[in-house]
């Protein structure tokens, strides 16, 4: 049996880790379990006052089950690839291990009061993106569909939290937009 | 639409090269790494990339500008972006000098370079689908498609190949419907000029103002409802070539105005005072004997010079019978494919039908003919029957010469027709048997014939 493995480092708040298990990895169809994760620290870089993501991606393939099909982790640290400036998250494309990062999708990070609801919605389409290309998908031309790419916050707030039937019907499990 | 591309990420930082690559595979993209200049041009001599992100600083003697050079030196049409952690300047000015489509700062917004790549992308689509349709066009009037095997019309191929280079002004004589446009764009598509416009005017479809507007265009305010200055057909065919269909029907007046074309190369527009100078190729067509008309002093014989610089006589589809079966297969195999019909053939009955049938609407009435039959027809083969209506036009199915008649008889049996079949129109009498009505009257009153 292979399971679909989230876990989420300490700082992340319960509520947005239950939001991704049951609204995001729980479409796919694979049975979804939990794994305890250690802080990123050794990610840190002093220089851009950021975290890479790439040696988080590379701990996380360690660390992952034997029966884990994907294993998304879930930070509260911001995340970077040297040559951007910024990710909302980052997965091996078709791969076993993601990461997403959530210091961007609060609305603070702006300036702005904080929204709960704005908060998870935008935590469960990272979610779902970075598991889509943790199974292979691609940038998706639908702005509506979870698989567009998103360079900032009004563009996944314009996004649906579920897949366009194209991308969906290359997933596993998934039933389609919603 | 994006896996068609294919990008080339260059640096010799691995790590910056395999993150870039690994998001832009995210995006859809076909990536590629190379960690020097040397390895970049070893990968673009064997694959074509489209766009190339090519960081400025490399070790090993060759950097970016350097590599972005040679790479436009194989590949003229990449787009080359420029990308360095160290931005001055110099280093961009220099950059977008050598050709650099864009100079981007690392670590770049990916907003940014999404931004720049879907823009990117965007043109090379743009580009790609225009070439594409440029090609189709093109295609579309080879000389192969021009379907015979009578002499006469391979002479007229060859005609057409050795005219298409030269500039010279080409009359294309031929009844209607014998493809009078096909072998002019046919010209046009083999000429230097295949690139530029190729226009077409109808002169008999407008009225004599309309005409010379249309042909020259007008200045605001020129005429009533001259809103805006229009160019004209001239001006818009620059460079290319402009198709006068129907010339012989044009007015005295314009006779003048496109003799001064001809030979000057410039024009007025329609209430202009300023001069406008064109490299225009004029093909002319007619379907009326315009040494005749010359012959009536309908025609300017100065103009018909001018146009008849090389004269091509395409021979009505009655007198190149051999190509019936040729031109309806031909047609067959094309409309089967536009109008996705299961047809496969013409019996032996069908193109019995065909040759029988005297085509006065040319080759145009025989694609019409195998497009009709196609429609209704029941099965895979074309047969007698679903040419049955060719014979029910009231058109005679072939005509020979009577026994021991002379011409003055032939004469006056035709004129005798003509008018029966006009209702006693004189002008449209006299129109259809080519001759003008002072003629048809001389004629009525010799052969005594009555309206």
């Amino acid at each position: 049996m292979k399971y679909l493995y989230v876990g989420a480092t300490p700082e992340v708040e319960q509520e947005a880790l239950a939001a991704v298990r049951d609204d995001a990895l729980a479409r796919f169809g694979t049975p979804v379990r939990e794994l305890e994760l250690e802080d990123i620290e050794f990610a840190y870089d002093t220089r851009r006052d950021q975290y890479s993501s790439i040696p988080v991606l590379d701990r996380l393939v360690q660390k992952a089950p034997p029966d884990g099909l994907k294993l998304l982790a879930i930070t509260g640290r911001d995340l970077f690839v040297p040559v951007l400036t910024f990710v909302f998250g980052h997965a091996q494309l078709g791969g076993r291990v993601g990461v997403i990062s959530l210091a961007r999708l609060r609305q603070e990070f702006y300036g702005l009061p904080p929204n709960r609801e704005v908060f998870l919605g935008r935590t469960v389409k990272e979610a779902l993106h970075e598991t889509g290309h943790l199974f292979g998908l691609v940038h998706c031309a639908n702005r509506g569909c979870a698989m567009a790419l998103s360079t900032n916050v009004p563009q996944i707030d314009l996004k649906q939290a579920g897949f366009c039937a194209a991308c969906a019907a290359r997933l596993p499990g998934t039933g389609g937009n919603g | 639409m994006k896996t068609h591309w294919q990008i080339l990420v260059v640096d010799d930082e691995e790590v910056m090269c395999e993150s870039l690559a690994a998001w832009l595979r995210e995006d859809g993209y076909g990536v590629d790494t190379a960690s020097s200049g040397r390895d970049a041009l070893e990968k673009a001599a064997h694959k074509d990339y489209a766009i190339y992100f090519v960081d400025l600083k490399m070790p090993g003697g060759m950097d970016g500008i350097e590599t972005m050079m040679q790479i436009r030196h194989l590949h003229p049409d990449a787009s080359i972006i420029i990308i360095t952690a160290y931005a001055t300047v110099d280093t961009a000015i220099t950059a977008m000098k050598e050709g650099a489509q864009e100079y981007i700062v690392k670590p770049c917004n990916p907003e940014e370079i999404s931004l720049l790549v879907s823009r990117i992308v965007k043109v090379k689509n743009l580009q790609r689908e225009n070439a594409i349709l440029r090609k189709k066009l093109s295609r579309q009037y080879r000389f192969q498609d021009i379907v015979s095997k009578n002499a006469r019309m391979h002479e007229i191929l060859k005609l057409v190949q050795e005219v298409a280079g030269l500039r010279s002004t080409v009359l294309i004589q031929g009844e209607s419907g014998t493809g009078k446009e096909l072998i002019a764009r046919a010209i046009h598509y083999s000429s230097d000029r295949a690139q530029k416009p190729f226009v077409a005017v109808s002169c008999a479809a407008l009225a004599e103002t309309l005409l010379e507007s249309e042909l020259f265009g007008h200045e605001k305010g020129a005429f009533t409802g001259a809103a805006e200055r229009k160019c004209g057909k001239f001006e818009l065919s620059n460079g290319g070539t402009i198709f006068l269909d129907e010339i012989g029907d044009i007015s005295p007046k314009l006779q003048v105005d496109l003799l001064r074309v001809l030979q000057e190369r410039c024009f007025y527009r329609l209430g202009g005072q300023e001069e406008v100078r064109v490299d225009v190729r004029v093909i002319a067509a007619t379907h009326v004997d315009l040494q005749q008309a010359v012959a009536d002093g309908k025609f300017r014989d100065d103009l018909f010079y001018r146009l008849n610089v090389i004269e091509i006589r395409i021979p009505p589809l009655r007198e190149r019978r051999e190509d019936i079966p040729l031109l309806a297969r031909h047609f067959l195999e094309k409309l089967a494919h536009e109008l996705g019909k299961d047809v496969d053939d013409i019996s032996e009955g069908g193109l019995k039908a065909l040759m029988d049938y005297h085509w006065p609407g040319n080759v145009r009435e025989l694609e019409n003919a195998v497009e009709r039959a196609m429609v209704t027809c029941r099965g895979r083969v074309l047969g007698e029957e679903d040419f049955s209506f060719l014979g029910r036009n009231g058109l005679p199915k072939a005509w020979t010469v009577p026994p021991a008649m002379t011409l003055q008889e032939m004469e006056k049996s035709a004129i005798a027709a003509t008018l029966q079949r006009t209702g006693g129109n004189i002008k449209e009498s006299a129109a259809v048997l080519g001759i003008d009505r002072s003629t048809l009257y001389e004629k009525l009153k010799r052969y005594e014939i009555q309206r």
